[in-house]
C-alpha cells in the first residue's frame, strides 16, 4: 500500500503548520517530562549532597569512644576505598556583637580530596597550606566583609588566635552544613597545636569500593575492631535523607505529572482531528480494497514516526535545557553548592516512552475507530462527530469527582500516597468527562449575557459553545493547563516558604540565645518599642520523660504567647484551651512535641516523670504539638522549670516590637562580651535564603516551560479547530456573516472558552492542592497558604493565550473563500 | 410575462472568470452577460466542469469576477467591500448547496433564523415568518432537532427555509437535489416551483437533471465558458 504512504507524505508536506505544531508539542512534552524528571534527580541527588555535608562520597565513620584514633587503627579492608583521617574542634568570631559559631576541620588533604574535594573560589587548588592559614566558605566571609590575605581572629577555648585567609572557597563540599554557623578548614598540623590535640585523628570517614556497599562496610568494620574501643556508624541516614531530598523535590515531580497529563491530553486530541480529518482518504481507500488492518497499520507508522522525532529531538534538546537551568542555577551560586547534572536512564527512557507510546494510543484509538466505520457512510460523509453529553458519563464524571475530592480524608499510611495519586487522576478525569455538560449549561447563561451586551452575534457566538467538541476540547486542555500552573505555583511557593522561612507564621520578630539574668529581661522589656518580650527557660539534652532523653526542654510563665510567637500546631485544636487551663492551674502540666510523643511511647492525660538525674517529679501531658520554629521537645510552667530543675538564667528570650532591629542592636549591646547567637527574624530569613534561592530558580524556569507547553497546546488546538471549523465558517459566510461578525464571535468565542477554562480549573486545582496537602500534610507542620492572585493570574492568563489564539483563525478566515470550502466536500 | 415585472432580478455584463493555477492561467468563464427577470425560475445547466458553479457564485456575490460586473437593484455587487457584501448576502440573497451546509450543532429554527440573527434581528419578533417558512417546507413538527437527526431531504428543506426566511431577492441554488434520490429531488424540486409560483420567488439553479430543469421557466446553458 505504498499509494497511502505516498499520500500521507504529501499530506505531512502540505499541512507544514499541523505537522510543525504537532511534531513541536510531542517534542516539547518529551524534552519537559525529561527535564522536569531529571531536574528532580538532580535536585534530590544535591540536596543528598548538602544533607551528607562533609563527608561527601564517604558513607561510615569510625570513632574512638575515648580519645583519638590512628590510621593504623582501621583494619585494610579491600572493602575500603578511601580512608580520610579528620580533627574536628569549635571556636567563636565576633565581630559587632555577632557572635557565630566556626566548626575548625582538618584533614589529611590528599585523602579528602578523594572522599570530597574543596572548590575554591577562582578554581585554584589548596598548595602550600601551612601554619596559621585557614581556608573559609564564601557565604561566611562575604558576610563579614573578609577578603583573601585578611587577618581573622577566632576564639578557641577562650583564647583568641589570628589566622591568615589562605583561601576562600565555595559554601560546598566540607563547608556545606545545615545547622547555623561555618566550616572554616585548617592545616591538619595546626588545628592539633590549637586544639592541643596529640592522639592522632578525631574521625576517621571511609569511602565504600565501587564493588561493595555500606552496609557490608560497616559490618566488615564491626567485625574487626574491638567493639568496646571503637563506634563504627553511617554518617548520615540515607533513608531519611532520601525522604527529605524527595519532599523538597516535590514540585518537579508534580512538573512532571502534569506534564505528562498534558501530553496525553495534546497528543491525543491531535491525533483525532488528524484522523477526521483523513477520514475520507480513509473511507476512499478502503472502498478500493485496502484492508481494516492495511489502513490502521499506515496511520499508526505515521503516528510512531512523529512519536520517535519528538523523543529523538526532544530529549537531547533537554539535555541542553537541562545543563542551561542547573548552570544558571550555578551561576547565581558561584559561592555555593554545585548542582550535579544527573542525567537519569529511567528519565530518558521514559519520556522517549511517553512520546512513543503516547502518540501510538493517541492514534490507536480514533483510528480503530474510523476503520470499523462503515465505509459507506465515510464515503458518503455521513460521519460526523456527536458530542451531546450522555447523562450516564456525567454520572460517572460527577461521582468520580466526589470519589476524588474525599479519598484522601479517608485514607492514611501509604494508602494515602495512593488515595492521593488516585485523587489526582481521578479530580482531572472527572472534570474531562463533566466539562461537555459545564459548557453547556455555561453557554446556556452566557447567550443571555452576551444578547444583552454583545448582540445577536454574541448570542450566536454563545449559542454555538453547545455540544461544540472543539469547544470543550479547548476548554478541557486549558482547563489542565492553567490547573497545572496553578498547583505549581502553589507547591512551589511553599517549598519556598517551606525550607527557607522556619518562622513562618510564628509572631517573633528576633531572638536572642545565650545566658540572660532576670535583670537583663526586665532591661529589654522596657528598650523603646519593645513589645512582647519572652523569656524561656533552657535545658538541653538534660532531662529525661520516664527514661527518654528530652534534647530540649523549655520554660514558659507565659504559654499563650509561646504559642503564637513560635507557631505552635497543637495536634487537635482543643488541646490549646486545655494546655492554657493545665499550665494556669499551676499543676505540674508539660506540653511535649509529637515526635517526643511518639519515642517516648506517651499519651495525653498520662502522668510521666521529668528527671534530671537528680530529681524528678510527675507531670500529666496535658498536649503535644509541632512547630518548626522552636526545638523544644517538651515545655513546663516556668516556676517548676526553677524549683524542680534549679533554672536561674534564661537561655532564650524571643520579642516582638516595632522596629526588631533597633532592639537587637541593643541586646548586642546588652550581651557586650558574653557569647550569644541573636538574630532578628528577617536576618536569619535572610541567611536561609542565601542558601536555598538557587534551589528554586529553577522551579520558576520549569513553570515557564508548562507554561510555554500550554502555549503550544492551546495554539495547536485552535489550529486545528480552525481545519475542522473551516467548513462552519465557510456556512456562515456564505448567508452574510462578514468578516468584522466572525472576528467579534471568534473573540467571544475565544474569551468564553478561557473563562469557562479557567473558572473550572481555578476550582480543580484548589481542590488538588487540597489533596496534595493532605497527603504531604502529615510531615510538615504547615498549612499552604492559598493566594487569590495566583489564581487569578494565572486564570487571566489562560484567557489571554486564548484570545491570542483566535487572531490566527481571525486572519486565516478573513483569506477564506468560502466557494471553496463549500465546494470541497 | 407582465410589464411591472419585466425589471431585470439581476443582471450579469461580460463576466470574465480566470483561475490561476501554478503558472497556468485558465480562463473558465469568457464573457458571459445575462439578465434574470423577477419572478423568473431559471435552470442553469451544461457538462462538469462548464463552469456552471463558478457563474452562480459570482451572481450570488460569492465569488468575484475576474472582469465584468453583476448589477442588482441597479447596483454592481462585484466591487463591493466585505461588509456591504455580507449585508447583501443576509438580506438580499439565499443560497442552497448541494450539500445542504447545515450548522450541526444548532436546531433546526436556529439554522433557519441564522442570516436574520447575523442580522440583528430578534428572534422573537420572527416567530411568525418562522412558523410560516417551517409550514411551506414541511417541517413544523421539528424545529427543535439538529441537522443530524434529519434525513437528507429534510435538512435540504432546512437550507432552503434558511435562505427564504430572509424573503430575498434572488434564490441561488447549486445542484439542490444533486445529494438526494429521485423521489426526494423530486419533492425538493416541486417545493422550488410552489415557492417560485405562490410567491414570486426569483430562482436560479445549478442542476444536471433535465427533470430538475422541466420546473423552472427558462433553462441556460453553459458550454465551454459561453452561453449557449
Ligand atoms: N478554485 C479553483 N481553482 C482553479 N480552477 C478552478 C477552481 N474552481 C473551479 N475551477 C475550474 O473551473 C472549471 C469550472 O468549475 P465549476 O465548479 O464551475 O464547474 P461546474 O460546471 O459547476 O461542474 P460540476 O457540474 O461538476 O459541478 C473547472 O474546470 C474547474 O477545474
Ligand atoms: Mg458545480
Amino acid at each position: 500500500m505504498k499509494i497511502i504512504l505516498k499520500y500521507i507524505l504529501t499530506n505531512v508536506k502540505e499541512r507544514k503548520a499541523r505537522t510543525f505544531v504537532m511534531l513541536l508539542s510531542i517534542l516539547l512534552s518529551a524534552m519537559l517530562l525529561f527535564v522536569s524528571f531529571s531536574i528532580g534527580v538532580s535536585y534530590e541527588s544535591a540536596q543528598r549532597k548538602m544533607a551528607r555535608g562533609m563527608a561527601g562520597s564517604a558513607t561510615v565513620s569510625v570513632q574512638s569512644v575515648e580519645g583519638g584514633i590512628y590510621a593504623d587503627d582501621i583494619p585494610a579492608l579491600p572493602d575500603i576505598q578511601t580512608k580520610a583521617g579528620i580533627v574536628e574542634g569549635t571556636s567563636l568570631y565576633h565581630e559587632n556583637g555577632y557572635y557565630e559559631t566556626v566548626d575548625l576541620l582538618a584533614a589529611d588533604m590528599e585523602a579528602l580530596n578523594q572522599i570530597n574535594k574543596p572548590r575554591l573560589i577562582g578554581d585554584g587548588e589548596v598548595t602550600a597550606f601551612s601554619g596559621n592559614q585557614i581556608i573559609l566558605p564564601d557565604r561566611f566571609t562575604s558576610k563579614y566583609g573578609i577578603e583573601k590575605g585578611d587577618t581573622v581572629t577566632l576564639q578557641i577555648n577562650g583564647t583568641p588566635v589570628d589566622f591568615e585567609v589562605a583561601e576562600i572557597a565555595a559554601y560546598d563540599t566540607v563547608f556545606l552544613r545545615h545547622t547555623r554557623g561555618a566550616t572554616a578548614l585548617l592545616p591538619l598540623e595546626t588545628i592539633k597545636e590549637v586544639l592541643g590535640w596529640e592522639d592522632g585523628y578525631s574521625e576517621f570517614l571511609i569511602e565504600p569500593a565501587p564493588n561493595s556497599t555500606t552496609g557490608n562496610l560497616i559490618s566488615e568494620l564491626k567485625n574487626a575492631l574491638d567493639n568496646g574501643r571503637y563506634r563504627v556508624s553511617e554518617v548520615v541516614n540515607e533513608a531519611q535523607i532520601a525522604a527529605d531530598a524527595r519532599q523538597k523535590s516535590m514540585p518537579f515531580f508534580l512538573i512532571s505529572f502534569f506534564s505528562l497529563t498534558m501530553s496525553i491530553f495534546i497528543i491525543y486530541s491531535s491525533y483525532k482531528v488528524i484522523t477526521l480529518d483523513r477520514l475520507p482518504i480513509i473511507g476512499t481507500f478502503r472502498s478500493i480494497g485496502a484492508t481494516e488492518k492495511t489502513v490502521t497499520r499506515i496511520l499508526l507508522l505515521e503516528s510512531l514516526f512523529y512519536g520517535c522525532t519528538g523523543g529523538v529531538i526532544g530529549i537531547p534538546v533537554g539535555v541542553i535545557v537541562l545543563k542551561g537551568i542547573l548552570q544558571g542555577m550555578g551561576k547565581s551560586l558561584s559561592q555555593g553548592i554545585e548542582i550535579p547534572v544527573v542525567i537519569s536512564v529511567p528519565g530518558v527512557i521514559l519520556s522517549f516512552a511517553v512520546a512513543v507510546i503516547v502518540s501510538l494510543c493517541s492514534a490507536w484509538l480514533p483510528v480503530r475507530r474510523a476503520s470499523r466505520l462503515p465505509i459507506k457512510d465515510i464515503v458518503l460523509g455521513r460521519v460526523e462527530e456527536k458530542h451531546i453529553p450522555r447523562p450516564l458519563i456525567v454520572g460517572i464524571g460527577i461521582v468520580l469527582f466526589i470519589v476524588s475530592a474525599l479519598l484522601p480524608h479517608f485514607a492514611s499510611g501509604t494508602m494515602l500516597y495512593l488515595a492521593g495519586g488516585f485523587s489526582l487522576l481521578g479530580l482531572i478525569a472527572a472534570t474531562i468527562l463533566v466539562i461537555p455538560v459545564f459548557t453547556n449549561i455555561a453557554s446556556a447563561g452566557l447567550e443571555r449575557f452576551y444578547g444583552a451586551v454583545a448582540g445577536n452575534e454574541g448570542r450566536i457566538a454563545a449559542r454555538n459553545m453547545k455540544d461544540n467538541k472543539n469547544v470543550t476540547q479547548n476548554i478541557t486542555l486549558l482547563f489542565i493547563s492553567i490547573s497545572a500552573i496553578i498547583a505549581i505555583r502553589v507547591v512551589g511557593n511553599f517549598v519556598t516558604t517551606y525550607i527557607s522561612d522556619v518562622f513562618h507564621g510564628a509572631e517573633l520578630q528576633g531572638f536572642a540565645d545565650g545566658h540572660m539574668k532576670p535583670e537583663f529581661v526586665e532591661q529589654v522589656k522596657e528598650m523603646d518599642g519593645a513589645e512582647k518580650v519572652l523569656p524561656l527557660y533552657v535545658f538541653k539534652n538534660n532531662v529525661q520523660g520516664n527514661s527518654e532523653p528530652v534534647s530540649r526542654l523549655e520554660g514558659t510563665d507565659n504559654l499563650e504567647w509561646y504559642n503564637s510567637m513560635f507557631a505552635l500546631h497543637y495536634t487537635d485544636s482543643s488541646m490549646s484551651e486545655q494546655a492554657a487551663l493545665a499550665f494556669a492551674s499551676g499543676e505540674r502540666a508539660v506540653i511535649i512535641n509529637e515526635d517526643c510523643m511518639k519515642r517516648g511511647g506517651f499519651s495525653i492525660g498520662d502522668t510521666i516523670t521529668l528527671s534530671n538525674g537528680t530529681s524528678g517529679n510527675f507531670y500529666v501531658v496535658a498536649g503535644s504539638f509541632k512547630s518548626r520554629a522552636t526545638d523544644a521537645e517538651a515545655i513546663i510552667p516556668s516556676m517548676y522549670a526553677v524549683s524542680d530543675f534549679g533554672a536561674s538564667d534564661y537561655g532564650l528570650l524571643a520579642y516582638t516590637a516595632a522596629d526588631p532591629d533597633a532592639i537587637m542592636v541593643q541586646i548586642r549591646a546588652l550581651f557586650g562580651e558574653t557569647s550569644n547567637w541573636s538574630r532578628t527574624v528577617e536576618e536569619f530569613n535572610n541567611d536561609a535564603l542565601a542558601t536555598v534561592g538557587a534551589f528554586l530558580q529553577p522551579m520558576h524556569s520549569m513553570t515557564c516551560f508548562i507554561l510555554l507547553l500550554a502555549a503550544v497546546g492551546v495554539i495547536n488546538n485552535l489550529l486545528i479547530n480552525y481545519i475542522q471549523k473551516r467548513r462552519t465558517i465557510a456556512m456562515y459566510k456564505s448567508i452574510g456573516l462578514s468578516n468584522r461578525q466572525n472576528r467579534k464571535m471568534t473573540l467571544i468565542e475565544g474569551f468564553s472558552s478561557g473563562l469557562i477554562g479557567a473558572v473550572i480549573a481555578i476550582v480543580v486545582s484548589y481542590m488538588e492542592i487540597q489533596t496534595i496537602f493532605l497527603v504531604a500534610g502529615p510531615k510538615i507542620s504547615m498549612t499552604p497558604e492559598l493566594d487569590i492572585w495566583t489564581f487569578l493570574v494565572a486564570g487571566t492568563l489562560g484567557i489571554i493565550v486564548t484570545l491570542l489564539g483566535s487572531i490566527v483563525p481571525i486572519f486565516k478566515s478573513r483569506k477564506m473563500k468560502p466557494v471553496e470550502e463549500i465546494k470541497f466536500e | 410575462m407582465n410589464i411591472l415585472t419585466e425589471e431585470a432580478a439581476i443582471e450579469g455584463k461580460n463576466i470574465i472568470k480566470d483561475f490561476q493555477l501554478g503558472d497556468t492561467k485558465t480562463r473558465v468563464l469568457k464573457n458571459i452577460s445575462l439578465k434574470v427577470i423577477q419572478g423568473e425560475f431559471v435552470s442553469i445547466m451544461g457538462q462538469s466542469g462548464s463552469g456552471k458553479s463558478t457563474l452562480l457564485y459570482i451572481l450570488g456575490g460569492l465569488d468575484v469576477p475576474t472582469s465584468g460586473s453583476v448589477f442588482m437593484n441597479g447596483m454592481d455587487i462585484s466591487k463591493l467591500d466585505d461588509e456591504k457584501m455580507s449585508r447583501i448576502r443576509r438580506q438580499n440573497i439565499g443560497f442552497v448547496f448541494q450539500f445542504y451546509n447545515l450548522i450541526p450543532n444548532l436546531n433546526v429554527a436556529e439554522n433557519i433564523m441564522l442570516p436574520l440573527l447575523l442580522d440583528g434581528k430578534k428572534m422573537r419578533d420572527y416567530k411568525k415568518p418562522l412558523k410560516d417558512i417551517l409550514e411551506v417546507v414541511g417541517l413544523s413538527d421539528k424545529q427543535g432537532h439538529t441537522p443530524r437527526e434529519l434525513s437528507g431531504g429534510q435538512q435540504q428543506r432546512v437550507a432552503i427555509a434558511r435562505a427564504l426566511i430572509g424573503n430575498p431577492e434572488i434564490l441561488f441554488a447549486d445542484e439542490p437535489t444533486g445529494n438526494l434520490d429521485s423521489h426526494t429531488g423530486a419533492e425538493i424540486m416541486s417545493l422550488l416551483q410552489r415557492i417560485n409560483k405562490e410567491r414570486g420567488q426569483t430562482i436560479i439553479m445549478v442542476t444536471h437533471s433535465p427533470e430538475a430543469a422541466k420546473s423552472s421557466n427558462r433553462v441556460i446553458t453553459v458550454s465551454d465558458g459561453l452561453l449557449q
